[in-house]
């Protein structure tokens, strides 16, 4: 039983991961920029998520759309009049990214303070069959999470919008002899990215708890996750959110806190000793 | 007749022009950010507070000459280096005297730094060795837990009949130090126990969660789990279906593990340390102090109560020092009644357990939630030496 149910958390972390880590590596893939502040745009979606809800007293699911449309408008704009400009400079953009996060979770802790706020999702109890549980919260995040990269993955692989998008991560140059205009791209991809950090904010954070520090650790999970899948590999990314999911479960339930924790590290060492691009990624970017 | 003119004028000037002519700083540390960021935010409300009072009177006088006490607050985020580079941050800016920090982990890291800087520092720490004698400028706010868990482990056997419990808190030494004095009173008290470590920095507690469930404990005890984990904890063992007493003998947080967690329908039956005895009048005014002369609320909630003795004793020796010259001030404190005007009589303790007396010991509390129901705080005298 505890092997199920060490499954079950497994599969619902991984889809959580597999939209940050989507996001994350999407703008790897096809900007080149490591986004520093992915994690300020999941907490970001926590808080304007929760300010709806608590403030203006609207319905959680609209709260969550709000969110995604809140994150992904701020994405857009930053990538557009600032990220734009310096897109190719790697230091610079690095900079700039940390810099946005300071920016967000600074004003979020001016904003809000730095406790915890009373954000709650709204529906509680679980589903227990057996010695086994599955909180119903837990169940409709991991649909919308399957959902969502279903969504993405309609968007990315069946819309024009999505062949561009592919098209200028495999070879910038190549796809601007083609006509297509990163500076019209460029920023929808970003806004793309962040409103999935946006959405996983504004779904997980009523579980978890939502204060400004929340985004630290989806950063240095959102890197272990594209770096096992290998940079810019969307399908990478999933494979390897599922894998960091069920191994962080596993080794968790079965060797605790302490070594469950240095089980995922030295699981991710391994793969990348064996295997450098890791698990699906290529040698070379294209971009 | 010229120097009687200058005296009445000088006696005319309000007493805060007196305060202008020189500013004193003060640290104050801790976390102030993370799951941890209301212990040490409650560090920088009792500073600013005690600060406030003595600028109300004129501020300290030093060499002479009245002098602005000025908090700086530092946020040592819970860690041993955030809290030696801040003691070393302080001493850039002629800091000789810091309130905090919270942690064991800073506890440990500041004490090298600050002796080597001579500077005073108050850790409110439940690290074993909070205190040592080869560090005599290190005060402790106190007790720690071989004060306070026995009497709060025999309360809650009276609410509620248990055998077994499982003790859950972060891997380093502010949850570990903690945990094993937590684990070896249980035990002193017949109740078998079992000890789960989590990394510091986890937010999804489901899969520590179903571990521990598999042990089938009648308790859970979060420990000195920050308050934010604590929160999480408890909302996902109800969600799992455990149905026990969940206690906390570490640090205070009940407000934000209320928050966090969903609040008393979801904690159900609780049973904690709480620092000071809340139920006492006198010490809820201490927030209504604070937002009259900083008009503002504190931040750190009972917290802010039991740091306060530390920071108002630090002022009233730098006053009689007239200095504030961490030896000299140190001098002076060790040789002052441990007295509170909003908190009561209390005592220098830690002898015993640290071979230096530099632990401030005033009454704490024992807090119980059961059927969802606030109990209140009930005042505790700590273990005697």
């Amino acid at each position: 039983m505890q092997f199920l149910q060490a499954t079950i958390i497994g599969v619902s972390l991984g889809a959580q991961y597999a939209l940050l880590a989507l996001g994350f590596t999407l703008i790897f893939g096809i900007l080149g920029v490591v986004n520093f502040a992915h994690g300020g745009f999941y907490m970001l979606g926590g808080y304007v998520a929760y300010s709806c809800v608590a403030y203006v007293g609207l319905p959680f699911p609209l709260a969550v759309l709000i969110a995604v449309l809140a994150t992904a408008a701020l994405g857009w704009v930053f990538e557009l009049f600032l990220l734009e400009r310096l897109v190719d400079d790697h230091l610079a953009t690095l900079m700039l990214t940390l810099g946005l996060y300071l920016v967000i979770t600074t004003g979020a802790m001016s904003a809000f303070g730095p406790l915890s706020m009373d954000f709650r999702f709204p529906v509680g109890g679980s589903l227990h069959v057996g010695t086994l549980y599955l909180p119903w919260q837990n169940l409709i995040v991991l649909g919308v999470c399957l959902a969502a990269i279903g969504a993405l993955w309609l968007v990315l692989f069946r819309t024009d919008l999505g062949r561009g998008l592919r098209a200028l991560a495999d070879d910038r140059a190549v796809a601007m002899a083609q006509g297509l205009r990163p500076k019209l791209l460029f920023p929808m991809a970003f806004a793309l990215a962040t409103g999935l950090a946006g959405l996983t904010g504004a779904l997980v954070t009523p579980i978890l708890s939502l204060s400004p520090g929340v985004g630290d650790p989806v950063l240095a999970t959102s890197f272990l996750t594209v770096i096992l899948g290998g940079l810019g590999s969307l399908e990478g990314a999933a494979l390897a959110a599922f894998v960091v999911g069920l191994v962080e479960a596993f080794s968790s339930v079965y060797f605790g806190g302490s070594i469950g924790a240095l089980v995922l590290f030295v699981l991710v060492l391994l793969i990348l000793v064996f295997r450098p691009t890791g698990l699906l990624g290529r040698t070379v970017r294209g971009a | 007749m010229k120097s009687t003119l200058l005296a009445a004028a000088m006696m005319a000037l309000p007493v805060s022009a007196f305060a202008q002519n020189c500013e004193m700083k003060i640290g104050a540390m801790g976390p102030m950010s993370g799951g941890a960021a209301q212990w040490g935010l409650a560090m920088l409300s009792a500073t600013e507070l005690a600060a406030a009072e003595v600028n109300q009177t004129g501020g300290v006088k030093i060499d002479g000459k009245m002098c602005k006490v000025v908090v700086v607050p530092y946020d040592s985020k819970y860690t041993a280096d955030g809290a030696a580079a801040g003691a070393n941050a302080l001493a850039a800016q002629d800091i000789h005297l810091i309130i905090g920090p919270v942690g064991a982990p800073e506890a440990t890291g500041i004490k090298p730094v600050a002796a080597r800087n001579d500077q005073i520092a108050w850790n409110a720490s439940y690290a074993r060795n909070a205190l040592e004698t080869k560090y005599p400028l290190m005060f402790h706010i106190g007790p720690g837990p071989g004060g306070w868990a026995d009497p709060i482990i025999k309360r809650a056997m009276k609410e509620w009949k248990f055998s077994s419990v499982a003790l859950v808190a972060p891997n380093d030494q502010g949850g570990t130090d903690t945990a094993i004095v937590d684990a070896e009173t249980y035990r002193a008290n017949g109740i078998k126990t079992t000890e789960e470590y989590y990394q510091r920095g986890t937010t999804n507690f489901e899969p520590i969660v179903t571990r521990i469930l598999a042990s089938n404990p009648d308790v859970v005890d979060t420990a000195s789990s920050p308050p934010g984990d604590a929160g999480v904890i408890i909302k996902q063992l109800r969600l799992a279906g455990f149905k026990g007493p969940i206690g906390r003998l570490g640090g205070p947080g009940t407000a934000e593990i209320l928050r966090v967690s969903g609040g008393l329908d979801v904690v159900q039956n609780f049973y904690w340390f709480e620092t000071i005895p809340t139920g006492n009048p006198k010490i809820p005014e201490i927030d209504n102090l604070y937002r009259k002369l900083l008009g503002k609320d504190p931040v750190g909630g009972s917290a802010v109560w039991a740091d306060l003795p530390a920071a108002r004793l630090t002022l009233k020796a730098v006053q009689i020092a007239g200095t504030d010259d961490a030896q000299k001030v140190a001098a002076v404190l060790r040789t002052l009644p441990v007295e509170d005007p909003n908190i009561g009589q209390g005592r220098w303790g830690g002898k015993k357990q640290f071979g230096i007396a530099q632990e401030l010991e005033f009454p704490f509390g024992i807090g119980i939630i059961k059927d969802g129901k606030d109990l209140g705080v009930t005042q505790q005298d700590p273990a005697a030496e």
